[in-house]
């Protein structure tokens, strides 16, 4: 397939740019295949829509699961734990 | 009493994880009274077994596999149910291509302009199998690697890169539904107001 292969950077078609897209997000493409999907998606308005609308939703996905650090479960676990043996330091 | 050595690493290690395993439990399970419950019982087995963590490993991603188990007992009959025998990254990216065409004349880049994105992206999360969901949370949430994901997961690598594409289509597929639904963009075969 073309865009695992080493070597020059080839012309991506939109379907070879629409299979490339999560490995092209995540950098897992050799160098070579990084810029044939970037020519790709720089002439291409239709991909380079579908390109930022993914980008942006994975750079929404961990915006939307905030950390909770959650203190009063902390307590029940603690409370659990005791019963199994746990000594906690402030006791 | 004093602390042992023993509980003292346990909290270095596991309990400095728990926000962390709250988050995971959270996005696993989109039920906060069943998240804790599962938060609580990995750690009462992360106790139990914690003679055998081997030092050095990473705690976290342990947590994350003793949750995920504990919350597969509480959702057997969904993960039986799910067929994820021939997937492969390339046919969920030819099935996004057809898709995209419809998605992009339908309002695709003004959707997460429009919408409340943070429930939406958690309330799509939710109705992805767990085989896949979980994919996105190790890798898109925690931030862990393809690699890592794996070694939680017990699957190969190129298994996570074929639920993760696969995962991640499925999410942008429910937030556009959403969307149409919400009547924020236009269903791509629905006629012009006021057309023929």
């Amino acid at each position: 397939m073309m865009i695992r292969d080493a070597g020059q950077p080839a012309l991506l078609d939109c379907r070879e740019a629409a299979s490339a897209l999560y490995d092209f997000l995540d950098g897992r493409l050799i160098d070579a295949t990084m810029t044939s999907v970037q020519q790709h998606i720089d002439t291409c308005a239709e991909c380079a829509s579908h390109y930022a609308f993914a980008r942006r939703v994975l750079d929404l996905i961990p915006t939307s699961f905030p950390i909770d650090s959650s203190i009063a479960l902390r307590a029940r676990i603690v409370a659990s734990l005791k019963a199994e043996g746990y000594r906690e330091e402030r006791d | 009493m004093p602390e042992t050595p023993r509980d003292a690493g346990f909290d270095a290690q596991v309990l400095a994880a728990l926000p962390h395993v709250v988050r995971f439990a959270r996005s696993l399970a989109h039920d906060d009274a069943l998240a804790d419950d599962l938060v609580q019982e990995t750690y009462l087995r992360a106790y139990r077994s914690w003679d055998t963590f081997k030092p050095g490993h990473d705690a976290r991603r342990w947590l994350f596999t003793i949750c995920r188990n504990v919350y597969l007992r509480h959702r057997e009959r969904e993960t039986r149910m799910v067929d994820t025998s021939g997937e492969t990254a390339e046919l969920e990216s030819l099935a996004a291509s057809v898709e995209h065409g419809a998605a992009t004349r339908g309002g695709l880049g003004e959707l997460l302009d429009r919408i409340d994105v943070a429930p939406a992206i958690r309330n799509a999360l939710a109705a992805v199998p767990e085989v896949y969901r979980t994919a996105v949370i190790l890798v898109d949430v925690e931030g862990e690697s393809y690699e890592m994901a794996a070694e939680v997961l017990g699957v190969p690598v190129g298994t996570v890169r074929s639920r993760l594409f696969r995962a991640r289509r499925l999410l942008q597929q429910l937030l556009y539904r959403h969307a149409v639904d919400a009547g924020i963009v236009r269903a791509p075969h629905s006629p012009e107001p006021g057309g023929a």
